[in-house]
């Protein structure tokens, strides 16, 4: 759901950058009291680690294609979106500047669905329904729902932008999304037990953070 | 850092080079999502809103080299340069931001 250059007008791409800043400010001030020297290699293996899986497009139905973005994953690992949108401002940076995935004036756009919305939808998802269905199904369904709804979102902002139409554009973003969301959590919930198994250490649920 | 930081850096990185080695083989190439949803409502495929000057140019446009878009062991060299970068830029930024507590 990369939004490309062209596709939000310059003025409506600047109400993005400013939410980006504010979000960038409320992650550094989050990274400062939480993020421990001990999980600096987390964050970046699980940049550099999105960054790849965001290549391996797999195919879903209607002729159409698409990748895990991990923007859940990164929210539950650290128990924190803020931590996403450090991840996704990375990643989408050099995705833009370098390999020309995703506009360079829509970066605050794609960092708001991606990693502020899919972060915030996919943790308190995963948090509402942890202590009812156990914790790899509420990752999974959290996962799926921070699909849908960073799609709704992008839909949306397509409509606001004048770009295609909401009603056109909201059913199709998510109906495919209803079908990229599956592949999201099963690659969510993998990464969640293997971490679980060979680095619980890393992992906010088991630091008590929960 | 701990030797099972080093680990966890290994494998990472291991588990990317094959991800990185695969795709340029066996991802999709149909639309994404949002491709797919702008030509539901029939827009051109070079569609812009409004004229934007001044973008430069990407170094490896669409994970290729700009010189042979084709090439797919380039992609390959591309995707794993792009991980590699990626790693150490996220590094840089986790390691300034970090709790110096």
């Amino acid at each position: 759901m990369h939004i490309p250059d062209g596709f939000i007008p310059i003025a409506q791409c600047l109400v993005y950058y400013v939410i980006l800043i504010v979000a960038l400010y409320f992650s550094v001030r989050w990274a400062k009291s939480n993020l421990d020297e001990k999980r600096i290699p987390l964050l970046a293996v699980l940049a550099a680690g999105i960054f790849a899986i965001m290549s391996m497009n797999m195919p879903i139905p209607f002729g159409t294609s698409g990748h895990m973005v991990g923007g859940a994953l990164v929210a539950i690992i650290f128990l924190a979106p803020e931590a996403a949108v450090l991840v996704f401002t990375v990643v989408l940076l050099i995705q833009a500047l370098i390999f020309g995935d995703g506009g360079i004036t829509a970066l605050g756009a794609n960092v708001l669905n991606m990693a502020i919305i899919g972060g915030f939808v996919g943790l308190f998802t995963f948090k509402g329904l942890n202590g009812i269905i156990g914790k790899y199904p509420a990752a999974g369904v959290a996962a799926w729902l921070a699909t849908v709804i960073a799609a709704f979102a992008c839909a949306v902002e397509m409509g606001i932008a004048g770009t295609f139409p909401m009603n056109i554009g909201i059913p199709s973003m998510v109906l495919y999304h209803f079908f990229i969301g599956i592949i999201e959590a099963v690659l969510t919930v993998i990464v969640l037990v293997a971490l679980d198994k060979f680095r619980p250490d890393l992992l906010a649920w088991n630091r008590g953070d929960a | 850092m701990e030797q099972k930081d080093l680990y966890l850096i290994g494998v990472a990185v291991l588990i990317c080079i094959v991800i990185c080695a695969l795709s340029p083989y066996i991802a999709s190439g149909d639309p994404d999502g949002l491709e797919k949803s702008a030509e539901d409502s029939g827009i051109p495929e070079d569609f812009s809103i409004e004229e934007i000057n001044g973008i430069p140019d990407a170094i490896f446009p669409d994970y290729a080299f700009a010189s042979a878009p084709d090439n797919q062991p380039l992609q390959i060299v591309a995707l794993v340069l792009g991980t590699i970068l990626t790693l150490i830029v996220g590094y840089g930024v986790a390691h300034v931001v970090r709790n110096r507590n």
